[in-house]
């Protein structure tokens, strides 16, 4: 209602700026005239002159030049003053009343009805700031997730929001709450392949990178829905490499990349996994498995928590959000694991001024 | 709530743009005083709406409100204050937002301090004004709206594009946009002025400070840019001729242009014809630049094509703009009056000079720019026009130019003494040649012309000062009396000297980086050293270290004199910003008097060695002072009373003036 | 001088400086241009060694092999066809594998490309326009890689 009363007052507000000058009735004209102009123009002559600018005969020729202008801009000053005086004849009486009624009808019709196209009144403001009330940079997040937590308190059935808040606590090294939480959803919200992933991984991060013999059944659970879960095969060759099995890793990983869809951004990753692998003596800056798995689920926490905001757009406009990163392919839920491995980074695009 | 209200004030100043379109037209037309009244309020109240719309979004983003669509996707609520502010322009909707924000903002100026001005032109600009903004609020509406909402409101945002969280890039767009709109302002008074048929003194009078606006604006946001590309993008390179630098620099080019034929114009009324076809082309080229970036032309056909209705409107703005424009100027400029008259050697011939150069300058960068789109588009041939073709066409245009340049200030209105100049230049000349003798000794390697770059450096700097020294007759006159002189001098002239002395420092730099400057690109091991220069760098290691919103893995470097003894340390990055898992490389600089040290980090690879760039650029430094300089040229003489607002005295006497004269 | 002969200077020196303006262009046009060719343009119609032209395709997965001194070697393709291209340098911080790259240099006598500048300039679902094109031409375009369209970018290398 506040709105609506808001909007109707900045529609008055709009209307009287324009309609006030009609109002006012008529005025003498101001504005500038080109007499002084050309006045000074024959002074900055002079000056020119004694600065040496222009030659004797040429500042002659010149200041006749504009004192012929001047003549003709005086002869025409008189009659464009005059004709402001008259103003008030029954034309311009009529001019009047149209221009208002064109204001009338502009402002008033114009700008609300693109607002009903467009406008979304309905929705409240959601700042994230209002929202925790904390004003630096890290605390919100944890404000946030006090605040779900508390949602999920009052409604523990809510399988969203378990799902929102587990890779809020991934990111946040909350892993054994990431594993609840993850069990939660895939319980609330039925068993798929990528839940499962995702519950394995943060198994694999609650055990300090380790693919314990739990977060193993839970990718082999994925695998068997659908073998072609790209993360859960690469934990699956995690797992093996950390029990000393390095053929059997790399065979996993090999197949992981021959059956990878062209552009997979993990690619690179898998790849640098393998080669690791392959070397014969570990290179002191390449991070153990271990860190690599952790990384990889630190940065996931990240990017998941797009998919699931994209789930919750307004469907009219997560049209475009969500096809951007579709919600539940396996290509989001693992996009991004790789990238934040501590060898690999993650590329970045170089605009050239992507100002205008 | 404050988002719905900035997009109820966005539609609402459109309507008031229509009604600002219309009303002084009618006015004018009819010569009625009341409809002509309307113009100046019209302007007010669509800047004050605008106004609310930006600063709604602006609060949007700084509180980082995700229930607004364009913030969800290009802000986070972890980046610090000054992210979440300029993340408004590092977005397309936002970005045109900030356009239109600029537009009626000078729309609001003239309305104000537009007293002196004959009505009927201001309220024709006005007028003008009123269909370009209407023109883009509306394309604001129909296809970049930055005020569509989500309902369920997102727990974080997807992240600026870490390129664009930088100082240098926080910046450049909106300098750049008040250059490219300050000219419509003057676009909007040539229109004014060819449809009432009629051009005076006032006109040139006005504009200028316009033109000066701008033009120091754009010089400024080039420099910028060019200064952040050097940094950020990690190549050393300070310019690319890349097609949307190229953008900026075309109405660079024709707005020198044009502030020149300006002075012309407003002295002695001569060029008139010329100086509207100049203020129609400059604003032009800032739509075609607008185009050319907003379009994603540049970017990727598919880019265009996955949303066309933003290309095809941008479009449809640029050809009835420009093309109404034009016929506008076609139809009517034939009625405009010449103005004084001239000898070919003179001030106003050597300006035309100018006008010459600058203009077919800028022809060679539109043709360079547009030619491998218009063949693409016609002959579906894929070409690139890159560095090579400019090399060898813009810069023998400049050349010229430049060699011309000092001589201009020296000659006089009307009818000029060549010799007498040349004579008066001898000093410039002279140290023009020790210059480029000095360069031949002290320096080995590097093209031939190189020397003689800096020698034309050189001229073009002691140049701008025998114009001083000339004028205050300070090596002629006791110094008290030169001093005296100098005082009086009226602040263009000034102005002038400094932003001529500023090309020619810009110059020297270029022309020293890109010629005498060195390269080391190697892949280095920790301990291991690397020599440039008289410098020796040693990489000690890497480390991390991580900001508000990112991780640094940072490259450590020792830097000493090749004798030995410590100057400092380089810390180059690759900085990792997880939000949106992308990477971007931090140059790290050290300045060595006006040249500098350039190091940045390459992706390291498996064998453990770190691959870096390491440049070493001598006087670099000088090629952004100079557009400092530029710029201080262009407010001193902006700071010029005579050419304050319109008409040269204070209000109040000019309308007991006009009681005198009525 | 008569006001026709001032006038006549200016219209002489106008037309002098355009004319200029249009002999450079023309010039650069011919010595300055560089085309871009797929690897099957370049198969089917060969380029003479030295000629400097675009090369843009993907890296072929797998292809890619660095040598000392931050030299790389590897192969563009689109799909249909490879062509081998050295490089000594810094690669962009996007090359990968698998990924869309524009080479621009020139073929040795030995049919590998050598080249000096490589661009990749592109964020993860970025593709030049050229290799999309390319692609799209060939078959081997997928709609994925359009996803994100991402800003201009310059630069490049040396």
């Amino acid at each position: 209602m506040i709105l609506w009363f808001i909007l109707a007052s900045m529609t008055a507000a709009a209307i009287f700026a324009v309609l006030w000058p009609l109002g006012r009735g008529p005025r003498a004209r101001r504005g500038g005239s080109d007499l002084l102009v050309y006045k000074d123009q024959l002074r900055e002559i002079d000056r020119d002159r004694a600065a040496g600018l222009i030659g004797d005969a040429e500042a002659e020729a010149a200041r006749l030049e504009i004192s012929r202008r001047l003549l003709a801009a005086a002869e025409a000053q008189p009659k464009g003053a005059g004709k402001a005086a008259v103003a008030a004849s029954p034309q311009s009486l009529r001019r009047k009343r149209l221009a208002a009624i064109l204001v009338l009808v502009i402002l008033p019709l114009g700008p609300p009805s693109l607002y009903l196209a467009l406008g979304s009144p309905d929705v409240p403001d959601q700042s994230a700031f209002a929202r925790v009330n904390a004003p630096s940079g890290r605390e919100p997040v944890a404000a946030l997730v006090g605040q779900v937590e508390a949602l999920l308190g009052r409604n523990p059935n809510d399988g969203r929001g378990w799902e929102l808040i587990a890779p809020v606590y991934m990111r946040l090294g909350r892993f054994g709450d990431a594993v609840e939480a993850r069990r939660k959803a895939l319980e609330l919200n039925g068993e798929t392949a990528v839940r499962h992933a995702d519950l394995g991984e943060a198994l694999a991060a609650a055990a300090d990178g380790i693919v314990t013999v739990e977060a193993k059944a839970q990718f082999e659970r994925a695998v068997a829905i659908d073998a072609h879960e790209p993360k859960a095969r690469y934990f699956l060759g995690l797992a093996a490499s950390q029990d000393g099995n390095s053929k059997k890793a790399a065979a996993i990983w090999r197949s992981l990349l021959d059956g990878a869809p062209p552009g997979a951004p993990w690619v690179g990753f898998v790849r640098k996994a393998l080669a690791r692998l392959s070397a014969s003596s570990p290179i002191a800056t390449t991070p153990t498995a271990g860190e690599s798995a952790k990384a990889g689920a630190d940065g996931l926490a990240a990017a998941t928590a797009k998919p699931g905001a994209a789930t919750a757009t307004n469907p009219r406009v997560s049209a475009s959000t969500a096809s951007a990163h579709p919600p539940d392919t396996p290509r989001t839920s693992v996009s991004t694991t790789p990238s934040t491995g501590s060898t690999s980074k993650a590329g970045a695009i170089i605009p050239r001024n992507p100002q205008q | 709530m404050i988002p719905e209200l900035g997009h109820y004030a966005l539609m609402l100043a459109l309507g008031l743009a229509v009604i600002q379109g219309l009303m002084p037209v009618v006015g004018t037309s009819s010569n009625d005083d009341v409809l002509i009244g309307m113009a100046a309020p019209a302007a007010l109240a669509q800047f004050g709406f605008v106004a609310v719309a930006f600063v709604a979004l602006a609060v949007s983003y700084v509180t980082s409100d995700f229930s607004v669509l364009n913030v969800y996707e290009n802000s986070n609520s972890t980046m610090p204050f000054i992210y979440r502010l300029t993340a408004i322009w590092g977005n397309h909707e936002g970005s045109m937002l900030l356009w239109v924000s600029i537009l009626t903002f000078f729309g609001a100026l003239v309305a104000v301090f537009g007293v002196n001005l004959p009505a009927k032109l201001k309220a024709n600009a006005l007028a003008v004004q009123g269909w370009i903004a209407a023109a883009f609020e509306l394309f604001i509406l129909a296809t970049s709206n930055p005020f569509l909402r989500i309902v369920n409101a997102p727990f974080e945002g997807r992240d600026l594009n870490p390129i664009l969280q930088d100082p240098g890039l926080a910046f450049h767009p909106p300098l750049l946009y008040l250059g490219y709109v300050g000219f419509s302002i003057v676009f909007s008074f040539a229109i004014a002025a060819l449809i009432e048929g009629r051009i005076d003194a006032a006109w040139a009078r006005f504009v200028r400070p316009w033109v000066l606006v701008a033009w120091m604006c754009l010089t400024l946001g080039i420099a910028g840019g060019s200064y952040w590309a050097y940094y950020e993008l990690g190549w050393g390179g300070f310019w690319f001729w890349d097609p949307v630098e190229n953008a900026s620099l075309m109405p660079w080019l024709a707005g020198t242009a044009l502030l020149h034929s300006a002075v012309v114009m407003e002295k002695r009324s001569a060029l008139k014809i010329w100086t509207i076809l100049l203020a129609i082309l400059v604003f032009s080229l800032s739509l075609i630049g607008t185009f050319l970036v907003r379009s994603g032309v540049l970017t990727s056909v598919h880019a265009f094509a996955t949303d066309p209705r933003r290309g095809i409107f941008i479009l449809t703005i640029l050809v009835l703009f420009i093309g109404g424009a034009l016929s506008l100027y076609a139809w009517r400029a034939p009625l405009l009056k010449q103005g004084g008259l001239f000898a070919p050697i003179s001030r106003e011939g050597a300006l035309v000079l100018n006008n010459l150069f600058l203009t077919s300058a800028c022809v060679t960068v539109f043709v360079g720019t547009l030619y491998p789109l218009a063949l693409e588009a016609l002959a579906g041939q894929k070409i690139s026009v890159g560095p090579p073709f400019f090399n060898l066409t813009f810069v023998p245009l400049f050349i010229p130019l430049l060699l011309a340049m000092p001589f201009g200030p020296l000659l006089g209105w009307k009818r000029g003494d060549l010799v007498g100049a040349a004579q008066r230049l001898m000093a410039a000349e002279m140290l023009a040649a020790v210059a480029v003798a000095a360069a031949f000794a002290l320096e080995h390697g590097g093209p031939v012309v190189a020397p003689f770059g800096v020698g034309l450096a050189i001229f073009v700097m002691a140049g701008a000062l025998v114009d001083i020294a000339e004028r205050t007759m300070i090596l002629r006159l006791p110094l008290r009396a030169a001093l005296r002189r100098a005082a009086g001098l009226p602040r263009s002239a000034w102005g002038t000297a400094f932003a001529h002395f500023g090309i020619g420092v810009t110059l020297f730099g270029i022309v020293a980086a890109t010629a005498w400057g060195s390269e080391r690109i190697v892949a280095i091991k920790p301990g291991n050293s690397v020599n440039i220069f008289h410098y020796q760098l040693t990489f000690d290691g890497m480390f991390d270290r991580s900001g508000p919103n990112y991780r640094d893995a940072v490259g450590h470097f020792t830097v000493r004199r090749s004798g030995g003894s410590l100057i400092g340390v380089m810390q180059p990055s690759r900085r990792t910003f997880p939000a949106s898992n992308m990477a971007v490389t931090e140059a790290a600089l050290m300045r060595r008097g006006i040249s500098q040290i350039y190091l940045s980090l390459g992706d390291s690879n498996l064998s453990g060695a770190v691959p870096v760039r390491l440049y070493f650029k001598p006087d670099v430094i000088m090629i952004w002072w100079g557009a400092a300089l530029m710029f201080f040229g262009g407010a001193l003489s902006l700071s010029d009373r005579r050419l304050r607002v319109g008409a040269p005295k204070p209000a109040k006497r000019i309308r007991a003036a006009l009681r005198a004269a009525g | 001088m008569t006001r026709k002969q001032r006038r006549l200077v200016l219209i002489g020196g106008s037309l002098g400086v355009l004319a200029m303006a249009l002999a450079l262009m023309l010039n650069a046009f011919r010595g300055s241009i560089v085309f871009f060719n797929s690897p099957s343009d370049v198969m089917a119609k060969p380029v003479a060694p030295g000629r400097r032209i675009r090369l843009g395709g993907l890296v072929k997965s797998g292809s890619l092999l660095r040598g000392d001194n931050l030299k790389a070697r590897f192969e563009v393709t689109d799909g249909r066809r490879e062509v081998p291209v050295t490089y000594q340098g810094v690669l962009p911080d996007l090359f990968r594998e698998g990924q869309g790259v524009v080479a621009e240099g020139a073929f040795d006598g030995t049919g590998v490309f050598r080249a000096d500048t490589i661009l990749a300039k592109h964020d993860a679902t970025y593709m030049p326009k050229e290799v999309v094109d390319a692609l799209k031409k060939s078959g081997h375009w997928k709609d994925e890689y359009a996803q994100r369209a991402a800003v201009p970018i310059a630069g490049g290398g040396k």
